[in-house]
């Protein structure tokens, strides 16, 4: 399942990260207004899809995850608009407030599994969902309007986080902390069980693992990330309602995740990344508005047809374009194989 | 409210003919410089569902454009200006519409930003504080007192719907009761709070509860049977989308009404008739009629040719791509450049100055009130007569024009009762 973990120092991958850190820095500077714009959501929606990805990791797949994700949105917007919560404290009250509720969904939705679970997800996430829009409840939730002038992320010193600039190197640090977490929790024990559950649950449970309990673990994880990214999405727009995070926005979702690639960690970045310059970048230059969403479509047909195992599938064979073939004759092994 | 800028086809023609008689001795009169453009955001839903109140408008402002530009453009201060618009499609959602207000003003440097509203305007709000950008919506219901530079110059949805139901009262007396269904969403709650307000001024009886349905809602044979059920003489199909009024009507027509039906729009209406019959869509009453309308040639219309506007857009998209909105932001245009006109300056703030001066201006269909302070917190909203549309033998023609402020000074306190308790009042949203 994963390959044994080099230890001794690797200086190409401290001068990536570098690099990696440099482009990050210096990106919003060479972007245009509206662009820096396209990439805070890009950022937030980075988050999200990494979150989705380690619920996948337990074989199922959630149609719930943007609900959950409003969960956050509301709880954050609530707590700051309402009770005068101070924004950072109150996104991680939303992050945490969308865990809890993973939790206590975990029970119903993990009594069933594969598809039946995802069909239950998306009743649960739309129970949730259309609860935002009760009329009992518009006086909390604002109805199907939502909820509007949600307090900004306040000034730190002379920094205004109104400017997208700014909010976008907040997000990257968030983005990236709650990142390297679902990493190490992949690669930890925990992560492997959760790929044991996934290929041989059966057998998972015969050694004594509570398949129940790494299945929620996973689902709360996933869901306190996602919240955390409608925190951030609340805080910079200003404005949600339900619609925001209706099951449009979960097609996306699985899109990134699908396109990417699920198989390796940074699959869904890709998927996310490209999708989104796709779509709001290059199809937007072209003029043709209207057009869009057939473009958009052709190229996720093309995408699926050719790339079965995602964007990510290209990545060894442009890695090996630079170093060559692999010696050891494992030259087209594909990401989801390696993990398999 | 006078206006010092207007150029007609006539003036056009003899400016031009001027032109051409002087091209020999001297420069033409009317040359746009390299700068001479003024450049206008269109901030609408280009696709998705809510796409045919977008799409057809920024085709409106397109032949507007040309006419106006043809005309020499608008005169504003000493100069003339060439007017372009500039679409972004904000999919409806807010995200994209900070966006694309974002793009439009400090990349394209547009002076003015046309939205359909809803769902996208708080996006793009605090966008229009901080840039002090004028804005304009087809939804009051955006309106409340900080938006400031948000103004509704042309629609006072759904205000204008008590119209209708006032109209089908005076002329169908025998009509007594009503059901109410709307899609459950900010363009549907508020307009389902001024149908139960007008069927109560009106003296109809609302039977049941009014039905909300999700927008995502795609079979609609239960709801039409929930209220068919109920046996009334009018079903109200409120401000449903294109998407949901025809499968409606069309259910209505399958399982047999045979009553008054009453709506907001019925975009796209010949395709009903064509699923239904003419006569099962015999006087269904609606509030957007068809640009070609003798009626609108009234002296009190202010919309400049309609009927050739009209003709205009059918030689272009066709005549099923008209829909209520297609002459909206057009009008809106008319209203911009009349009012920077004045202000001889393209500056937001004094031209939002000029277009309110006196309290009154000339909305599309007549003279009008800025309006709104006990309904949006705000008069930003311009209000005088509405008209009501009937199909008759498959073709929309226009009833009668009726006063909606008439209707508000004798009914206000039914419109605030209902809309209250549908928590829609300014201060109740969100």
């Amino acid at each position: 399942m994963h390959k044994p973990e080099n230890k001794s120092p690797n200086i190409v991958g401290f001068i990536g990260f570098v690099l990696l850190v440099v482009v990050l820095a210096v990106l919003p500077h060479m972007l245009s207004f509206s662009q820096q714009e396209i990439l805070v959501l890009l950022v937030i929606n980075v988050l999200l899809v990494c979150s989705y990805r380690l619920l996948t990791l337990t074989g199922e797949w959630s149609l719930a995850h943007a609900v959950i994700m409003g969960v956050g949105a509301y709880a954050s917007a609530l707590a700051s608009k309402e009770l005068s919560v101070p924004v950072p404290l109150a996104m991680l009250i939303g992050a945490s407030v969308a865990g809890f509720l993973a939790f206590l969904l975990s029970f119903p939705l993990f009594r069933m599994k594969g598809f039946y679970f995802l069909i239950a997800s998306f009743a649960a996430g739309e129970v949730i969902r259309l609860s935002w829009k009760w009329s009992d409840l518009t006086f909390l939730f604002g109805g199907p309007k939502g909820i509007k002038r949600i307090p900004p992320f306040p000034d730190f010193l002379t920094i205004d986080f109104y400017e997208p600039v700014n909010y976008y190197y907040l997000c990257v640090v968030v983005v990236a902390v709650s990142l390297l977490i679902l990493y190490r929790v992949e690669k930890s024990r925990i992560g492997l069980t959760f790929h044991a559950i996934h290929w041989q649950d059966k057998l998972a449970e015969s050694v004594g693992v509570n398949t129940f309990r790494y299945r929620m673990l996973a689902f709360v994880i996933s869901a306190f990330f996602a919240g955390l990214a409608g925190a951030l999405y609340a805080h910079y727009v200003g404005a949600i309602a339900p619609k925001r995070f209706d099951v449009e926005e979960m097609v996306y979702i699985l899109i990134w995740a699908i396109v990417g690639g699920t198989a390796t960690f940074y699959g869904p970045i890709i998927g996310v990344v490209a999708l989104t310059i796709l779509n709001e970048v290059v199809l937007r230059s072209l003029g043709v508005d209207e057009m869009r969403p057939m473009f958009y479509g052709a190229v996720l047909i093309i995408a699926i047809l050719f790339m079965p195992n995602g964007l990510e599938g290209l990545v060894p064979k442009i890695k090996n374009l630079f170093t060559g073939p692999p010696k050891d004759g494992n030259r087209s092994l594909t990401p989801s194989q390696a993990t398999e | 409210m006078t206006s010092k800028f207007t150029i007609s086809r006539r003036d056009f023609l003899s400016t031009t003919a001027a032109a051409t008689v002087m091209a020999g001795v001297s420069m033409p009169k009317i040359a746009f410089g390299a700068d001479d453009v003024v450049k206008i955001g269109f901030l609408a839903p280009l696709t998705g569902e809510v796409a045919a109140w977008g799409k057809p408008g920024l085709d409106g402002c397109q032949i507007w454009a040309d006419w106006v530009n043809a005309d020499g453009g608008v005169k504003i201060g000493d100069k003339a200006y060439k007017v372009e618009f500039v679409p972004y499609d904000d999919e409806y959602d807010p995200s994209k519409a900070r966006t694309g207000a974002v793009k439009l003003i400090k990349e394209v440097g547009v002076k003015f930003v046309m939205m359909l509203g809803g769902d996208p305007w708080p996006g793009a709000a605090p966008i229009a504080e901080k840039e002090q950008m004028l804005f304009s919506t087809l939804l009051p219901s955006d309106l409340s007192p900080e938006t400031t530079l948000l103004v509704a110059p042309c629609e006072v949805h759904p205000i204008y719907n008590v119209t209708g139901v006032e109209w089908l009262a005076e002329k169908k007396p025998e009509l007594k009761t009503a059901v109410i269904c709307a899609q459950d969403d900010s363009l549907g709650k508020p307009s389902v709070a001024t149908y139960l307000a007008a069927f109560e001024a009106a003296g109809i009886e609302v039977l049941g509860k009014p039905i909300f349905f999700d927008p995502a809602t795609t079979d609609f044979a239960p709801i039409m049977s929930k209220m068919l059920a109920l046996k009334p003489d009018i079903v109200c199909l409120d401000t449903c989308y294109a998407d949901y009024v025809h499968p409606l009507v069309e259910q209505a027509f399958q399982q047999g009404f045979k009553g008054q039906m009453i709506s907001c729009t019925a975009d796209f209406y010949q395709k009903m008739v064509e699923k239904t019959s003419k006569e099962f869509m015999e006087g269904f009453v609606f509030q957007f009629p068809d640009f070609d309308d003798p009626a609108l040639n009234a002296e009190h219309v202010n919309f400049r040719k309609p009927n050739d506007f009209y003709a205009e857009f059918v030689k272009r998209f066709g005549a099923g791509e008209w829909s209520a909105v297609s002459w909206e932001y057009a009008s809106i245009m008319d209203l911009w450049a009349d009012a920077a006109g004045r202000a001889g300056t393209t500056e937001p703030v004094k031209v939002l100055e000029a277009m309110q001066v006196g309290g009154t201006g000339k909305q599309a269909f007549g003279e009008a009130d800025w309006w709104g302070k006990e309904l949006f917190g705000i008069d930003n909203a311009l209000v005088g007569l509405w008209p009501v549309v009937k199909i008759t033998d498959g073709k929309a023609r226009i009833q009668e024009f009726k006063s909606i402020p008439a209707w508000w000074d004798k009914h206000k306190d039914l419109l605030i009762k209902h809309m209250t308790a549908l928590d829609q009042m300014y201060f109740q949203r969100g």
